[in-house]
Parts: C-alpha cells; sequence; structure tokens
C-alpha cells in the first residue's frame, strides 16, 4: 500500500459506477470504498440504478423506426430536391473543394481500423445508392448508357481516374446508365446500373480510394439484398443487387476483372 | 450513421412528450447531419457528433417555443414520483425507472442518459452539450441523488 492516499472525490465515485475512472486511479478508489461504508452503499446504489436505467431504456432503441427516418428516404428525397442535373450535384462537389480528390481517405494511412471502416462506409453506400436508386423505375441513372461514352468520361473527369463501365453482357446484364453521388465523408463516387431481361438491377458502386488500402471480397447481405464489396489498386468497389450470393460471386469476379482489380 | 439512429430517436424521446415532436427532431437532425458530413473531420466519433446536432436542433425549438409564451415548466413534478422503489413486477418497475427518469429536470436527464443509456464519455457529453466537464459531473451526481432519494 502506497503511504499517500490520493483524496478520492464525487468524481472518481462516478466514474467508478460509469467505467471511466483512468485505470491507474482505480486502487485508489477501491481502497477508498473497503474503507468507507458511506461511499460504498453510495456507489453500489449508483451503479444498481445505472443497470436499472439502462435496461429501461434498452427496449427503446429497438421499437421499430417509423419510414419518415429511414435514411435511404431521407437522402432519396435530398437528392430529388437537389436533382435538377448533375451539373448541379457536380458543381457542389467543386465549389465545397471536395470530390476531385477522391475522398477522405486518400490522404490516410491504411491501418487495419481504416481498412475496417473503409469498408464498412463502401457497404453502406452501396446499399443504401442501391436501395434508392435500384427501385426507382423512371430515373435510376442521370446518364444513360446511350451515352456510354459521355458517362465514362464524365465519371472518369470526377473520380480524378480513368473510369470503364463493366462489361457485364456474358452474364446477361447491361448498362443502363450510371450516376455521380456524393457519398458520406466528401468523396465523390460512381454508381453504375445494370439490368438484365427480367428487369432484375444490379448496383456497382466506385469509389477512389487510398493507395494503400487494400481489402480482399467481404460479403455484404442486408435485407435480401446480396453483394460484395473489395478495395484494390486505389478503388473500391461494392456490387449488389436482390440476387442469391452465388450470382453476385459471379458479377463480382467479372467485375474485378474488368477493372483489373480482381485479386 | 444509420445504425445511431435508434438512440438518436431514444434520446429525443427522453427530452421531448410528443411522438411527432420526437420523430421530427431526429428527422431534422439527419438532414443536417447529411449536410454537413462533408465538414466532419474523418477522426470525429459519429455518436457525439450527430448528438451535438440534435441537441443544437432541441435548444433552438425550445428557445423558439419560449419566445412565443409557453414556458417549459420542468420543475414542478410530484416529487415522490421520482422515488425507485423495489417494485415486485419488473415491467411496472421498468416503467417506474423510466417515469422518475422523465421527470427530472431536463438538464440532469440530458446528462444522466447521455451518460448512462448511450454510454458517452463525460467529455463527450460536455461537447454535446456545450457546458463544462465541471457542470456534466454536478449535474450527473445531482441526478443520481434524486433518483436515489426521490427528491
Amino acid at each position: 500500500m502506497s503511504g499517500v492516499t490520493p483524496s478520492i472525490n464525487d468524481d472518481d465515485l462516478h466514474a467508478y459506477v460509469d467505467g471511466q475512472l483512468e485505470p491507474s486511479r482505480r486502487p485508489a478508489v477501491e481502497r477508498y470504498l473497503a474503507a468507507t461504508p458511506e461511499a460504498a452503499e453510495r456507489a453500489a446504489a449508483y451503479h444498481a440504478q445505472r443497470e436499472m436505467i439502462r435496461a429501461a431504456f434498452a427496449a427503446k432503441a429497438t421499437e421499430p423506426l417509423p419510414p419518415s427516418l429511414s435514411l435511404a428516404r431521407i437522402i432519396g428525397q435530398r437528392n430529388r430536391r437537389q436533382q435538377g442535373t448533375w451539373l448541379f450535384a457536380a458543381s457542389v462537389l467543386l465549389a465545397l473543394g471536395i470530390g476531385l480528390g477522391g475522398g477522405w481517405v486518400l490522404h490516410t494511412a491504411a491501418t487495419p481500423g481504416r481498412t475496417q471502416q473503409a469498408m464498412a462506409y463502401l457497404e453502406q453506400e452501396a446499399l443504401t445508392s442501391h436501395v434508392v436508386y435500384a427501385v426507382d423505375r423512371r430515373h435510376p441513372v442521370e446518364v444513360v448508357s446511350a451515352e456510354t461514352a459521355h458517362l465514362q468520361q464524365w465519371l472518369s473527369n470526377r473520380l480524378d481516374r480513368t473510369v470503364v463501365a463493366p462489361d457485364l453482357s456474358a452474364l446477361g446484364y447491361h448498362l443502363i446508365g450510371g450516376r455521380l453521388l456524393a457519398t458520406e465523408h466528401g468523396g465523390a463516387a460512381a454508381l453504375l446500373m445494370y439490368d438484365d431481361a427480367s428487369h432484375q438491377r444490379i448496383s456497382v458502386l466506385l469509389r477512389p480510394m487510398a493507395a494503400a488500402l487494400q481489402a480482399p471480397d467481404a460479403v455484404i447481405q442486408q435485407d435480401g439484398v446480396n453483394g460484395r464489396a473489395w478495395i484494390r489498386s486505389g478503388l473500391g468497389v461494392a456490387v449488389v443487387a436482390t440476387l442469391p450470393p452465388d450470382d453476385i460471386a459471379r458479377l463480382a469476379t467479372r467485375i474485378g476483372a474488368d477493372l483489373g482489380t480482381a485479386g | 450513421m444509420e445504425a445511431c439512429v435508434p438512440a438518436l430517436r431514444r434520446y429525443a424521446g427522453a427530452l421531448l412528450r410528443d411522438r411527432q415532436e420526437i420523430d421530427d427532431l431526429v428527422h431534422d437532425c439527419l438532414v443536417r447531419a447529411l449536410d454537413r458530413l462533408h465538414t466532419r473531420r474523418d477522426d470525429a466519433e459519429m455518436r457525439p457528433w450527430l448528438f451535438t446536432i440534435m441537441h443544437n436542433l432541441y435548444v433552438s425549438r425550445i428557445r423558439q417555443k419560449r419566445t412565443v409564451g409557453q414556458p417549459e415548466s420542468l420543475d414542478d413534478v410530484a416529487e415522490s414520483a421520482l422515488a425507485v422503489d423495489a417494485v415486485q413486477d419488473q415491467r411496472v418497475r421498468m416503467k417506474d425507472v423510466i417515469r422518475a427518469v422523465e421527470q427530472l429536470p431536463e438538464d440532469l436527464r440530458s446528462v444522466l442518459l447521455l451518460v448512462t443509456v448511450e454510454e458517452l464519455s463525460y467529455a463527450n457529453v460536455a461537447r454535446v452539450l456545450d457546458i463544462p466537464i465541471g457542470t456534466v459531473m454536478s449535474r450527473l451526481s445531482r441526478a443520481r441523488e434524486r433518483l436515489r432519494h426521490g427528491s
């Protein structure tokens, strides 16, 4: 036991109860509690109270959300509101000084945490975009495939790298067109949309990433939508559709080969 | 961001009574967050950032209400309702806990819920509510003592 007992105050008791006490201070607080029944009683009461409150409020976060709070829907509304033309979106990105550099991950080091985070964003963006745009029968894309050259040039300019839409015709899917997305965290991404004879739609999201980031194929699965995502050669790629995982795997292989990002 | 929505709604539910107002607050918070995503620092944590946006929206709403002459009376609560008694039935107890927390003054309630339920660090709570960390600690202490003694 050390000779000096650091003075323990009320804040320490709360931090102890909330698990926010600095580890180095913990032994002193525990000694204090052992020696001071009044404080020990109070800490125990706070602890019990904390657990009760947590249990009582836990259920409140599992209530189903109203449709008005669906992020996909809010993003969809915003996009419709801001639609006008894709030029508008592009000009906003330019005005904000973002988009050309290729996003937030460009200058960051590739730690496992960063890679994981980048993949999480990539997957979330792909799912959200697919949910919003693939169901839109009339305006799923901004630039149609008839203008493929223009589309590819435009996306290439915006993403500051050559973007060539993968050819998925061997698998029965044809390019409908594409659109530019303002993604979370300030980067721009390209969304390419394909469909087959039965109007089954596939979304392919391309997003520049830091050259140092590398991530092998990861399976995406949410509410009946399946997909795959990976990061290679400075490009984050995600393919999502309401298709069985096997079909997605075939599409992913083809896309990876076409983009030169196959593992 | 999507993963934070239930927690935002839960916290909004502790600030406001009316269901529509609760969902409106969360909705406006998400819209504003999307508007401001590009201003967010890469390393900033998502949860405290969202809670800060929502708290600011809440505060400006309360101010608007006050100027049209609807002062919120947070303190005229039956104090006996604050006591957390050990009642047999778990579900009744849970309801009592929620009611007791809801009847705390708003400034104490926010701190208590952000710390215990939303598990924000004290420093982040201070940031969200834009108050000094010392105030976070004193409000936390007062909230816990009130619930403990029912006064």
